[in-house]
């Protein structure tokens, strides 16, 4: 009998759900024979189904240059993700690890510097950041955690090792598309979540709301918690909505916070003004209070860094964390872990050259038509060099910028991303994924299970950005051992 | 609550009873002129004039034709009082308003927008404008339905219901004025015969007809039907219950005193103002007054509770 699966191919990189041979990984062999049941077209009107509901639930993200459509539906591939539960024990732990260590490194670089002092990390590095804030320095945010919430993204690499390719400090986006994505996949595929074991992941904004009480002001009983969002027009507005409703949180724009001569922050709401105590905010330092830093900034508030470093107002994430975020601090990451907390990293980097260091820069140089070039600071997948898919054209521009600003640039091998099967064209054929796993941390730490599994849809391609036309899929952490 | 939610809610709801009014307004339009023999003054052009949108429709379009009419009121993008429009405005403020709303809210008024947008060639026809126009009322029914299941009696609802309820009191004025061509003093002989029909389908556009027969058991005539439909205190769409619906929603509300005084100012209007044996430019003035004060207190309910307080 012929099956679905005779024709996939699992060449080249390692596949989520196919052995090297063809044959259902343990995890996967329900989810194999169960896919193998249906044919292309049941496959197809599984996905009309799906976007249909994403369209009537209005899941969306926008993006900036559709003009006169604001909203885009969520792009979502119905065949999900697995990872097996062991698997992902051994992940979660090594993400609270990374974590812990990147927060002992924040508060050290706004105080003692001993990493630096040390000789650990060259100083012109912090120095020569964008990102290190000096009115921070001598802040000691609550539990000593500065980024609080974390988004991180993994690569499996061909023989199958997870890989962290970078740490999202500033305002990582996706976690409501997780939460969304296994709400579809309920209603796609009710049966054969039924059977499985799989891990929930709608525990999110629980965790949360706990993570963001912890980090409360001393004394305030019974906290007040609000997300401040950028405003409608944002591409992540959708998850800001999302996720003060499922916490019952307020949703407030810069416009409706005031801080006083008092230094706290109060919000305008119809009974008058009303103190704000814990804000989570989705919008980038450079815009969070235009008294401080850009003072065309619209989007801010006022004084909101006063309160924060008098102490009236927590921060998630803390102004500054973003120090931390930088593909060049990214490098020094397993150092840290290994400094800080004495251990030793249980998930390894990806081999980075350092365009500031003229060993490193020499090398990238010679070999981009074999590497992966990326600005220090950006996110979303702007500015950067796939060198094996690009032009000699492209190729050449790059060497040229690189030398004109070598500090915001890096480079590392191109990785053969791991695939999984994605429905195109009533086919199932591999497509390379990547995993954005979210991680708490405020006096304990939390992990989501699994995480934003973002697909690139293009045949060949490695971008998985949704901004740069990748799609998502339902990520499943299964126990096949109970 | 935030005053911005507070603002987003209010508007939601204006737009979401404003869609219904609007499909039933037509609905019942549509059969009135049906009804009607062949050249009777009432004309498609007339639900320009009652909807305040001739203006915008000569910029647009050449003749006011039923195609033209219907699709300019149904679907037209560019015409902000559009049925498609309101429906837009409400959706844009629920989905800010996700905070504030349970889910399934969102839903509904997400696929009532949807399923106009994917529809409006069923404009073009009668039969599929009619479905269209069913569809769309009874979709704005479930979302009101949902609410009064599924949200607590707290500020948030308050501001949703006085959106409402304002709205309402508007669309009855704004539907009551066709009675100024009803009774029009150089009306034909057929429209004198035909007048109480004509009332019966205005009562029909508001769900009033059972009630009315239920609760004044006359035969139909203008008097009785405008008394009825102003100020009445039990029939939902009346403007006296209307008034009194924001009196007590407002009495919900902190910092009501002020609208208070007013509101009580235009519930004793209502209940003094003589309407019988109005000429049509007397009840057309009279409306138009109503209007205006329903103007003033949307001003009221914006300045009290929606507007940034600038002290700090």
């Amino acid at each position: 009998m012929p099956s679905l699966w005779d024709h996939y191919s699992v060449a080249n990189a390692y596949d989520e759900m196919r052995s090297s041979d063809n044959l259902a990984r343990p995890s996967s062999s329900r989810l194999s024979h169960y896919l193998n049941s249906l044919d292309g077209n049941a496959l197809e009107a599984r996905k009309t189904a799906a976007e249909m509901a994403i369209l009537e639930m209005g899941i969306t993200f926008t993006v900036y240059s559709d003009e006169g459509n604001i909203d885009r539906a969520w792009p979502f591939d119905i065949i999900p993700r697995i990872i097996e539960y062991k698997e992902w024990r051994h992940v979660e732990t090594g993400l609270k690890q990374r974590l812990k260590a990147l927060n002992c490194f924040i508060d050290d670089m706004y105080n003692d510097q001993t990493f630096m002092k040390e000789g650990l990390i060259p100083s012109e590095i912090i120095t020569s950041s964008k990102n290190f804030i000096p009115e921070c320095v001598g802040m000691h945010p609550k539990h000593g955690v500065w980024a609080n919430i974390c988004g991180t993204d993994l690569v499996r690499d061909i023989d199958g090792t997870f890989f962290v390719l970078e740490d999202n400090l500033r305002v990582p986006s996706g976690v409501s598309y997780m939460i969304e994505n296994r709400v579809i996949t309920k209603r796609v595929f009710p049966e054969l979540l039924q059977d499985l074991n799989v891990l929930p992941v709608d525990g999110y904004p629980a965790h949360l709301l706990d993570m963001l009480v912890s980090i409360a002001p001393a004394g305030t009983h019974r906290p007040r918690i609000a997300v401040l969002t950028p405003g409608i027009y944002n591409s992540a507005y959708f998850e800001h909505a999302y996720l003060a409703q499922q916490m019952g949180a307020e949703l407030v724009e810069g416009d409706d916070l005031v801080v006083k001569d008092d230094d706290y922050v109060y919000m305008r709401t119809i009974n008058g003004l009303e103190k704000v105590d814990v804000i989570y905010r989705r919008i980038d330092d450079q815009f969070l209070d235009p008294e401080v830093f850009r003072k065309d900034s619209m989007l801010g508030a006022k004084g909101i860094l006063r309160a924060w470093k008098a102490g009236k107002l927590a921060l998630a994430n803390a102004p500054g964390s973003g120090v931390a975020d930088d593909k060049v601090v990214y490098s020094y990451v397993p150092e840290m872990i290994r400094y800080y907390l004495n251990e030793s990293p249980i998930l390894p980097n990806v081999e980075t050259y350092l365009c500031s260091n003229p060993e490193h820069l020499d090398y990238v140089l010679k070999h981009l038509a074999e590497l992966v070039v990326k600005p220090a600071n950006e996110s979303g997948g702007y500015g950067m060099l796939v060198g094996p898919h690009s032009t000699a054209a492209e190729i050449s521009k790059f060497h040229k910028i690189i030398q004109e600003n070598p500090r915001n640039y890096i480079a590392q091998p191109t990785l053969a991303l791991s695939t999984c099967p994605t429905l195109c064209d009533n086919k199932l054929e591999p497509r390379h994924i990547d995993l954005r796993p979210f991680i708490l941390q405020g006096d304990s730490s939390f992990v989501t299970a699994g995480g934003l599994t973002r697909v690139a849809l293009q045949r060949g391609s490695l971008v998985v950005n949704s901004s740069q036309g990748g799609g998502s899929k339902d990520t499943w952490i299964i126990n096949t051992e109970t | 609550m935030l005053s911005r939610s507070a603002e987003r809610l209010y508007w939601l709801a204006r737009y979401v009873e404003r869609t219904e009014n609007t499909a039933r307004l037509l609905s019942v339009y549509m059969n009135l002129m049906f009804d009607l023999p062949m050249g009777m003054e009432l004309s498609w052009r007339y639900l320009l004039n009652i909807t305040g949108s001739e203006n915008i429709f000569y910029k647009l379009y050449e003749s006011p034709t039923e195609q033209n009419t219907m699709h300019f009121l149904i679907a037209e993008t560019r015409n902000p009082g559009s049925l498609f429009s309101s429906l837009s405005y409400a959706r844009e403020s629920i989905r800010t308003s996700r905070d504030e709303m349970p889910d399934e809210a969102w839903q509904l008024v997400n696929e009532m927008y949807l399923y106009t947008k994917n529809n409006t060639d069923l404009v073009s026809e009668r039969s599929g404008r009619v479905l269209l126009l069913q569809e769309i009322t009874q979709g704005c029914q479930r979302f009101t339905g949902f609410l009064s299941g599924a949200m607590s009696h707290d500020h948030a609802l308050s501001f949703i219901r006085l959106g409402r309820s304002i709205e309402r009191a508007d669309m009855t004025t704004r539907i009551l004025d066709i009675g100024s061509v009803l009774l029009a003093e150089d009306r034909s002989d057929q429209m004198r015969e035909l007048e109480s029909s004509l009332w019966i389908h205005v009562l029909k556009s508001l769900s009033a007809f059972l009630m009315y027969r239920k609760h004044r058991r006359h035969r139909i005539n203008s008097d009785d039907v405008l008394d009825y439909l102003l100020r009445d205190k039990d029939f939902p769409r009346a403007v006296l219950h209307c008034i009194n619906e924001l009196q007590a929603y407002n009495n919900q509300l902190p910092n009501s005193e002020e609208l208070k005084k007013s509101l009580k100012k235009l519930e004793l209007f209502l209940m003094d103002m003589n309407i019988e044996q109005s000429t049509p430019s007397q009840l057309h003035d009279l409306l138009d007054y109503i209007q205006a004060r329903l103007g003033d207190t949307h001003n009221q309910i914006e300045s009290t509770w929606f507007l940034p307080k600038l002290e700090t």
